[in-house]
């Protein structure tokens, strides 16, 4: 202590008021209610702060693993989704909703019944053109990925095209802004389904065909996939109602519908391709049938 | 004991004693912004040759002496030992042209007039307060309160300052 002590007279003011200082802030954070609170609530903050910086610069560095994974787990609860909207078929009839319960125990009605429809692929938009009269986008996904011709693409908001052709590693997608699309789609007030077009121009409006003229559709009215073409699951987004009324001047007993599609083909990035599990199957069925092939 | 230390010995119990009985008493019932701090006048009035170090050990002292009655350790200490280490500098620059003849005892207007010992010690009371009210609130969230507190304890801890340099007139 002696020793201490000579050391820092020897040693300047400098040093002991440096010690001395010390000495009192010691004190003062440990005798001192007030002071001790805010001593205690800030070192608790800086270390906070610490922690939270370190926490965003680790997360910085796996930020494309989290990206991969998030789109990975969307795409496998777009899956879920899509299959639950095809399970909820048996229960809505009465009917089926009896005959399920009384013999879940029978599994080939109960796989029946269960089985999913859809696999989700989750892929990223890296080419799309918007102002051609034919307009494509290329996914990161091929056939490696299990990608084949005419899988259906969607994105969270809404449809995305159809997959023309396929490499190992990437898709070329015929975007719904091209004049040979055809996306089979409902009014979701009636379930009526027509045709979605587009007819060139404008990317932020397509045109649906074939809702028969006795369906009072107003502006506003929700657009949703019809499910019925295999490529798409039902009841997925696609847009809204701009402009009713028109009647299609190519065929008078339906009418012509503006759309504003759900999913902004200009901005569209994170997308998922969706596999339909029987496609081959209701593919086949439908060349058998005489005049279809 | 030196004797030339005797007169300090004697300031540090009057200050402190009347620092303890009578001026905390007054700003304890006047309010939170009536705070004369007139032990820092101990340290003021150390002798010019003592060397820092004992300086700042000394103003330690005191603070704590007076931080018993204050009830808050370490905080009048604190605020003493770093105007004890200021008071060099500021003493350096308020140096005659010629330096300190050597016949200077203490910091006071026997020697030096009362034009230079104001100024040299409205700045040393100006960092004593501002050093104290930031260790007694704690925080810059503060810092317009510790501002507001430190000038009025400034004002009234000068005139307080005055009188009794005028009563004492301190020459050792």
């Amino acid at each position: 202590m002696i020793k201490l002590l000579q050391v820092l007279l020897r040693n300047g003011g400098l040093l002991t008021f440096v010690v001395v200082e010390i000495i009192c802030f010691f004190i003062v954070v440990q005798f001192n209610e007030r002071q001790g609170a805010i001593f205690s609530y800030s070192t608790g903050l800086w270390g906070g702060n610490l922690l939270q910086q370190r926490r965003k610069v680790a997360d910085y560095f796996s930020l494309q693993e989290q990206v991969d994974s998030l789109a990975a787990e969307n795409a496998r609860l777009q899956e879920i989704l899509a299959n639950r909207r095809m399970m909820q078929v048996p229960y809505r009839d009465t009917f089926y909703s009896v005959l399920y319960d009384s013999i879940s125990h029978i599994d080939s009605i109960r796989r029946r019944a269960t089985r999913p429809e859809f696999h989700f692929i989750a892929a990223k938009v890296v080419g799309n053109t918007v102002n051609n009269t034919n307009n494509w986008l290329i996914l990161n996904r091929g056939s490696d990925d299990g990608v084949k011709a005419d899988f259906g693409v969607v994105s969270a908001q809404g449809v995305g095209g159809i997959v023309r052709h396929v490499t190992p590693k990437f898709s070329m997608v015929m975007s719904p802004l091209h004049p040979e699309s055809r996306i089979s789609a409902k009014v979701k007030k009636y379930g009526a389904f027509g045709s979605l077009i587009w007819e060139g121009g404008d990317p932020e409006r397509m045109t649906l065909k074939f809702i028969p003229r006795h369906f009072n559709i107003s502006v506003g009215d929700t657009i949703l996939t019809s499910g019925l073409s295999s490529m798409f699951p039902s009841d997925h987004p696609v847009g809204t109602v701009v402009e009713a009324g028109e009647v299609d001047p190519e065929n008078p007993y339906f009418w012509r519908l503006l759309i504003k599609p759900s999913q902004d083909m200009t901005t569209i990035s994170h997308v998922y391709i969706v596999d339909n599990l029987f496609k081959t199957e209701i593919d086949s069925l439908i060349l058998k049938t005489p005049g279809n092939e | 004991m030196n004797s030339a230390l005797m007169p300090s010995v004697w300031r540090f119990v009057i200050l402190v004693a009347l620092q303890l009985l009578l001026l905390l008493q007054i700003s304890q019932s006047a309010g939170t912004y009536f705070n004369i701090l007139i032990y820092p006048l101990f340290i003021f009035f150390l002798p010019l040759r003592l060397a820092t170090p004992y300086a700042i050990l000394l103003g330690f002292a005191c603070g704590m002496a007076v931080d018993f009655g204050y009830s808050s350790p370490g905080v009048h200490a604190s605020a003493a030992a770093f105007s004890a280490f200021a008071r060099s500098f500021i003493f350096g620059f308020f140096e005659p042209k010629g330096g300190f003849s050597g016949k200077e005892n203490v910091f006071s207007p026997a020697y030096f007039g009362w034009a230079v010992f104001l100024q040299v010690l409205a700045a040393f009371l100006m960092l004593h307060l501002f050093w104290y009210f930031s260790v007694a609130e704690f925080t810059y969230v503060y810092f317009s309160t510790i501002l507001l507190k430190t000038l009025a304890a400034w004002v009234l801890t000068m005139i307080f300052a005055v009188f009794y340099t005028l009563l004492f007139n301190p020459k050792r």
